[in-house]
């Protein structure tokens, strides 16, 4: 049973990396805003769609399709913010207005693929193709253990992405803004930052974030429908917020939790209840530490 | 009323809204003002989609399996929902804002998994504390739902329920508990201070908003002939949310509004075919950007008003709008 | 403002450039014998209107849009053909009002309420989950029109009255046969089992695995679910391969399959996987490749058949030259479905509803690329099922494969 032990831990792991990339753009944004953006899933389903038809339509590599659907969301993300958010804000409107508004700003991203997947693939679901990297899985055998490359190449990303993430919030000058931005935004603006365009940058880095978990996401899986954000929305809501809200580590640490009880459930407790483990153990989280495992207490947050 | 009912289909049948539709309509304006108490006493709870569910499968086994009559399964649901919200609203109710949201949300999936896997829990039961060695047992079906429902919610059930509530909802807010509920809501150590019970106004909107989302479950039930696990998920929990949020959550009219049109867009948009997602999600995008505090905001139509003269006599001419 | 409007307008010009972009050409069938329909069974009618309409329900947004695209691009496509071909009479055009139920039980029912009580439809094909029908067929039935099921695999759907009919073989008409077939072939003892426990079609799947197993005293070593768009199947995988099965059964939809199979053989489990009737689209084999090599399924719709009906191989044909993509079970049946509709329209030559009940009822021996098609007296179809094996790249009925084997180790 051992094989079988570190074989779930590698499971977690790399199943973890998956929930972790798509909470650290949630996350940001909302540690900087305060507000949740409920069409960040729509933007890693876009992330996905636009790999897709770069290495597939355009038949470009890997890297190109990265890059391209890291620009594409993190522009879309961009457009997010001037239509759904910012009139809000300078109208002054609660921040669960701001929520809806992601929403409607969802259902339209979601359309607008659907569309588009029509008319590119004449259905609504189509794979990346074979061979954008090896499938042969790496074999461990004395310790039984198998891992795919595409696997890797994920937990890889979460983790450069991660060490990335931490280094521009707290050594750039950019880091420095948006961490007073998210602090204050009335202090960030006397002390001459422009806020506004704080703004633009976290989107902009939150919708890549979210893009290029599309593209590992789907590197993994290989099919991408409109849908696929809608699966993992709130697993990542969860993520961060078990994590801590506002807190990049914890976001990544939530990601890892929920993919380990996910797991241990499947041999514990049996697949069926797998969900509702992860939410009785938020909810006694939440109890205990309302402000999440790693978040800072704080009470102003909506 | 009969007559009433069809006056009211004849109007808006042009546009789309038949009969069924409209029932949901009003099914879904009554899971509005559930969402619409707690907002008003500054709760984000997300939970009345699990309520719904528990309203809706309670009674559609009392009709269903007992022969009860719908009006007393309603009776029976909703009172089964308070005693479920209690508990639940003792502990979670400390949680504010976000966390209060996803704890809640977390309840909604709880009840979801539980509808889900509850007959494979009984089965288990019975196997090894009873020996009853079956190889399936069926109350609510798994996945599958209840099904064969009989569809006894009549239009004018809604109707008259939601008059009722209405009625109700007014005489609550000139109430001295209404008050209590919009100081709680706008701070709660502050109400707490003028001698407000906060603990106890939160949990009693806690267990009321329970108890509406729980009849509209009833009804819904009773409307669709089938009741399965999936139609109370995270989805539905934020559609509830938008219904009283798109509303507006300044007068009781609000969330009725918002359940109306939310639920009457879709229908109506049928005559843009593959369009229609993308013009649901726009005018859902445009009305909360334009009219942020809702729907039924008198302030913010003033504002919107003001404005758009203010443009009209301001800069009557717009050349290069046009051109992208 | 003008920014906002801007974007929004630059938003609205993006799909519709990638629409004039890649846009699909029209395409002309010229068949002197059509390859499908009751051309001399049943006389060319006389006494229809102009124009017929017919009524679609299919799940064309959100997640079901994936299995209803398909459908409503085989609906059409067959009603092209019949139009094409005046399989119901000189000038008489048949046509298809779509509606979308987003998997949605309400919308469903506005749907079906819409259709059949404002526009007046002939007859109805969907709604394309069983948890739709169930909401929305009762308004057929009491409304005296038609509605077929072209995806329903759930028990009990026709017992909601003599106008609910469906085409689509339940798993309990599928699977026991499969599961024989490949116990007989591979010698199976001890198996793992898989499936989604949140969809009426995946636990209906199950549930007669399960009793096909038990009949065959075939070991179950457990039992792992999923839910409806899970895409990591690893944990499951990992915990049942352990177990070491002689064959994992898997109560599946396409999606998930094409996963799951994936999944299994990084795990390094090389052993044969049986799977139902979700497993029956060509997105099986290309998506999983290799990987799909000794996949069971047990279908409706004989895609691999050697020697397939006329009709078959031209619905095959014509829907890639339409659409540019393989159809799927899926698309097989709906393109039954409408088939079957214009064959009662035309057998009734009669646009009275309870005339087209009759005449489709009747339907006899049609042949259709489901096979040689029939309704039994419960409204529910009756053709020949076929086990299928994935070998070398193609799916081959089983038991040709089977006795191929015997006979080159004789």
């Amino acid at each position: 049973m051992d094989g079988i032990l570190l074989q779930q831990i590698v499971n977690v792991i790399s199943l973890g990396s998956i929930y972790a990339l798509f909470a650290l753009g949630y996350s940001l944004v909302f540690s900087v805003l305060g507000v949740l953006n409920l069409a960040h899933s729509a933007l890693f389903m876009w992330g996905a769609f636009i790999g897709l038809l770069v290495t597939d339509r355009l038949e470009m590599p890997l890297w190109v399709g990265l890059i391209a659907a890291m620009i594409v969301t993190g522009l879309l993300s961009v457009l997010l913010e001037l239509i759904a958010f910012r009139p809000l804000r300078k109208r002054g409107a609660a921040r669960i207005a701001q929520l809806i508004s992601s929403i409607g700003a969802a259902i339209l991203l979601v359309n607008i693929a659907q569309l588009l997947f029509i008319r590119v693939y004449n259905r609504v679901e189509a794979a990346y193709p074979r061979g954008l990297v090896p499938r042969q899985p790496i074999i461990i055998e004395e310790l039984g253990l198998r891992i795919t490359p595409a696997r890797l190449i994920v937990v890889i990303a979460a983790l450069v992405v991660m060490i990335l993430l931490q280094y521009l919030v707290t050594r750039t000058s950019l880091g420095q803004q948006m961490r007073a931005v998210a602090f204050n935004q009335r202090t960030a603006s006397l002390l001459g930052i422009n806020v506004n365009y704080i703004f633009l940058m976290t989107f902009f880095l939150a919708g890549a974030l979210g893009g290029l978990a599309g593209v590992l996401y789907a590197l993994i899986t290989n099919v991408v429908d409109p849908f696929i954000g809608q699966n993992i929305a709130l697993i990542g809501l969860t993520a961060i917020v078990l994590g801590g809200m506002g807190s990049i580590n914890g976001a990544v640490l939530g990601g890892f939790i929920v993919a380990g009880i996910q797991i241990i459930s499947i041999d514990t407790v049996g697949s069926s209840y797998r969900d509702a483990l992860v939410f009785l153990l938020l909810f006694a989280i939440l109890l205990i530490r309302p402000q999440g495992i790693l978040g800072q207490p704080e009470s102003t947050r909506a | 009323m009969d007559f009433l009912i069809e006056a009211i289909l004849s109007v808006v049948r042009p546009i789309g809204i038949t009969e069924p539709v409209l029932q949901f309509m009003l099914v879904n304006a009554i899971l509005g003002i559930s969402m619409y108490l707690l907002l008003r006493t500054g709760m984000f709870s997300l939970a009345n989609a699990g309520f719904m569910a528990i309203g809706a499968y309670v009674s559609v086994l009392l009709t269903k399996e007992l022969d009860f009559a719908l009006g007393a399964a309603l009776v029976v649901a909703v009172i089964v929902c308070a005693l479920i919200a209690l508990p639940i609203g003792l502990p979670v109710l400390r949680l504010r804002d976000i966390y209060l949201a996803i704890a809640t949300i977390g309840f909604g999936e709880v009840v979801r998994i539980f509808f889900l896997n509850v007959d494979n829990m009984i089965l288990s039961y019975l196997n090894t504390f009873q020996d009853a060695g079956l190889r399936r047992y069926e109350l609510v079906g798994g996945g599958r739902g209840v099904r064969n429902v009989e569809r006894l919610t009549e239009t004018w059930h809604l109707i008259v329920f939601l008059i009722v509530i209405i009625f109700l909802l007014t005489r609550l807010q000139r109430s001295r508990f209404g008050r209590a509920m919009v100081a709680v809501r706008q701070d709660e150590r502050v109400a707490a201070n003028m001698g407000i019970n906060v603990v106890y106004v939160k949990n009693m909107v806690f267990v009321l908003s329970a108890m509406l989302a729980g009849a509209a479950g009833v009804f819904n039930g009773h409307l669709t002939r089938i009741v399965t696990p999936e139609m109370f998920g995270f989805d539905r929990a934020v559609d509830i949310l938008a219904y009283a949020v798109l509303g507006g959550t300044s007068v009781w009219a609000g969330p009725i509004v918002g359940g109306f049109v939310l639920t009457a867009l879709p229908e109506v948009l049928r005559r843009f075919n593959e369009y229609r997602g993308v013009f649901n999600g726009l005018v859902l995008l445009l009305v909360i950007v334009y009219l942020p505090g809702g729907l039924i905001n008198p302030q913010g139509w003033r504002k919107l008003w003001a404005s758009a003269r203010r443009r009209l006599t301001g800069q009557p001419a717009q050349p290069e709008a046009g051109g992208g | 403002m003008k920014k906002f409007r801007l974007i929004l307008s630059v938003l609205f010009i993006l799909p519709l450039i990638f629409v004039s972009v890649v846009s699909a050409d029209e395409h002309d069938e010229d068949a002197d014998t059509p390859p499908i329909g009751f051309w001399e069974e049943c006389e060319t009618p006389q006494n229809l209107p102009d124009e017929l309409t017919i009524g679609a329900i299919f799940g064309l947004s959100e997640a079901v849009a994936v299995y209803g695209i398909a459908q409503r691009q085989a609906v059409e496509l067959a009603v092209a053909e019949v139009n094409a071909w005046g399989y119901l009479g000189e000038g008489v055009t048949l046509r298809v009002q779509f509606e979308d139920s987003a998997g949605n039980a309400q919308q469903a029912i506005a749907a079906m309420e819409k259709l059949v009580v404002e526009d007046g439809v002939l007859a109805v094909l969907g709604p394309t989950l069983s948890t739709e029908a169930f909401a929305a067929d009762p308004i057929a039935q009491e409304n005296g029109t038609v509605v077929m099921g072209v995806s329903n695999t759930a028990i009990g759907i026709t017992d909601m009255g003599d106008f609910v009919f469906r085409n689509s073989l339940p798993e309990e008409a599928v699977i026991p046969g499969t599961v024989e077939q490949a116990i007989d072939a591979l010698g199976l003892e001890r198996v793992g089992v898989m499936y989604g426990d949140d969809d009426d079609f995946t636990i209906s799947g199950f549930d007669v695995f399960v009793d096909a197993l038990d009949d065959n005293e075939i070991e179950i070593l457990s039992v792992e679910t999923f839910a409806r768009g899970d895409r990591d199947f690893s944990s499951q995988l990992t915990s049942l391969i352990a177990r070491n099965p002689d064959a994992l059964v898997v109560s599946a939809l396409a999606a998930e399959a094409v996963q799951i199979i994936i999944q299994a053989r990084e795990f390094g489990y090389d052993g044969p996987i049986i799977g139902g009737n979700g497993f029956n689209s060509p997105a099986v084999l290309d998506q999983s490749g290799e990987d799909a090599e000794g996949v069971i399924v047990g279908a409706a719709w004989n895609i691999g058949d050697p020697d397939p009906e006329p009709s078959s191989e031209a619905f095959q044909q014509a829907f890639v030259e339409e659409y540019g993509v393989a159809p799927d079970q899926f698309a097989a049946q709906a393109y039954t479905g409408a088939w079957l509709f214009a064959t009662a329209i035309r057998c009734a030559d009669s646009d009275d509803r309870a005339d087209i009940r009759d005449a489709l009822a009747a339907i006899e021996d049609f042949p259709s690329p489901l096979g040689l098609y029939s309704f039994d007296e419960n409204r529910d179809p009756v053709h020949d099922p076929i086990a299928q094996i994935v070998f070398e790249g193609a799916f081959l009925p089983l038991a040709s494969v089977i006795e191929g084997a015997a006979e080159s180790d004789e």
